[in-house]
C-alpha cells in the first residue's frame, strides 16, 4: 500500500513538472493538498498512464471488455482533422450507470474526463476532447459496481494539446 | 481572457425527455502550449462541472487538461416538466467559478 501511495505520488510530482505546472501546483496543490484531492482527483488527472489513471479514479484497472456501450468519436468515420477538438459520444444499454470515464491512451495524461451519473441522467452523453496524436480512446463505464470499457482508434491530423 | 464570451446552456424536452447542451466559454489551457513569445501557457482549465435540476444535483463532470477548448458537453435528463430549472456552475484549477441557467420551456 505505501509502495503504491509512493508510486502515485511520483508520478504525481513528475506529471507536474513535466507539465511545467510546478508553481501552479505549488500555489494551488501542494499546500492544500486534501482539500484539493477531495475535490478533484489529481491522482487520476496526472496520471501517465491508462492503468495509473484507471486505478487512482476507480481504484481498479480491471475491465471487462463491453458490447453494451457504443462509443462514437470524431466525425465519421472515426476521423479527425483537428485534435483541438474531437467529439465524443457514449451511448449504452447498461442499467445503473454510476461513472463514464473518458482516456486518451497516448494524451500526455490520458484520462480527459469523468463524468459521475445520477439516475436521472440518460444517454447519450456528448462532449470534445483533446487528443494529442493518432491514438486509442478509450471509455470506461462503471455500472452495478462492474467497469466496462470499450475502444476507438483515431487519427489526428493536427495534435491538439497544446 | 481576451474576449469575453458568456457560457450557454439549452434545455428541450423532446419525447418526455430533457435534452441539456452546455457550452462554457473557457481557453482550457494545459500548461503545455506555448503563447507567440515562445513562453508556457500556465495552466488553466475547468476542473469540475455540476449540474442541478430544480435544485437537485443530477451529474457531476470532472475534468482534465484534455477537455477541448470552449467545453461543449450533451446529455439528457429522464423526465422533465415546462419550468424546470437547469442549472450549471463550474470551477477552474485558478478558481475562477461561472454559472449558466435556464428554464425549461
Amino acid at each position: 500500500m505505501t509502495h503504491q501511495a509512493d508510486s502515485k505520488r511520483r508520478s504525481f510530482l513528475k506529471g507536474a513538472i513535466s507539465a511545467s505546472t510546478l508553481a501552479l501546483v505549488a500555489s494551488s496543490g501542494l499546500l492544500l493538498p486534501r482539500r484539493l484531492l477531495a475535490h478533484w482527483p489529481s491522482d487520476a488527472f496526472t496520471a501517465e498512464s491508462v492503468e495509473d489513471a484507471l486505478l487512482a479514479l476507480l481504484g481498479e484497472a480491471e475491465v471487462a471488455d463491453a458490447k453494451q456501450i457504443a462509443f462514437k468519436l470524431g466525425a465519421p468515420p472515426s476521423y479527425a482533422v483537428n485534435g483541438a477538438s474531437v467529439p465524443v459520444e457514449v451511448r449504452s444499454d447498461l442499467k445503473n450507470i454510476e461513472r463514464i470515464a473518458i482516456l486518451v491512451e497516448k494524451n500526455p495524461n490520458p484520462l480527459a474526463m469523468s463524468v459521475e451519473l445520477t439516475p436521472d441522467v440518460v444517454l447519450p452523453f456528448k462532449s470534445m476532447i483533446k487528443v494529442a496524436e493518432d491514438s486509442e480512446v478509450i471509455a470506461v463505464v462503471r455500472a452495478d459496481g462492474k467497469l466496462y470499457r470499450t475502444s476507438r482508434d483515431i487519427a489526428v491530423d493536427i495534435g491538439g494539446c497544446a | 481572457m481576451a474576449i469575453k464570451a458568456r457560457d450557454r446552456i439549452r434545455a428541450k424536452l423532446i419525447d418526455e425527455q430533457t435534452i441539456v447542451r452546455v457550452l462554457l466559454a473557457h481557453p482550457m489551457h494545459t500548461g503545455r502550449g506555448k503563447n507567440e513569445q515562445g513562453e508556457l501557457i500556465p495552466a488553466e482549465f475547468i476542473q469540475d462541472i455540476r449540474c442541478w435540476r430544480n435544485g437537485r444535483e443530477v451529474l457531476t463532470i470532472k475534468c482534465g487538461t484534455a477537455t477541448a477548448r470552449n467545453p461543449y458537453f450533451s446529455f439528457q435528463l429522464a423526465g422533465g416538466a415546462s419550468g424546470d430549472k437547469i442549472m450549471v456552475r463550474w470551477v477552474d484549477n485558478l478558481g475562477a467559478k461561472g454559472i449558466a441557467e435556464t428554464t425549461l420551456s
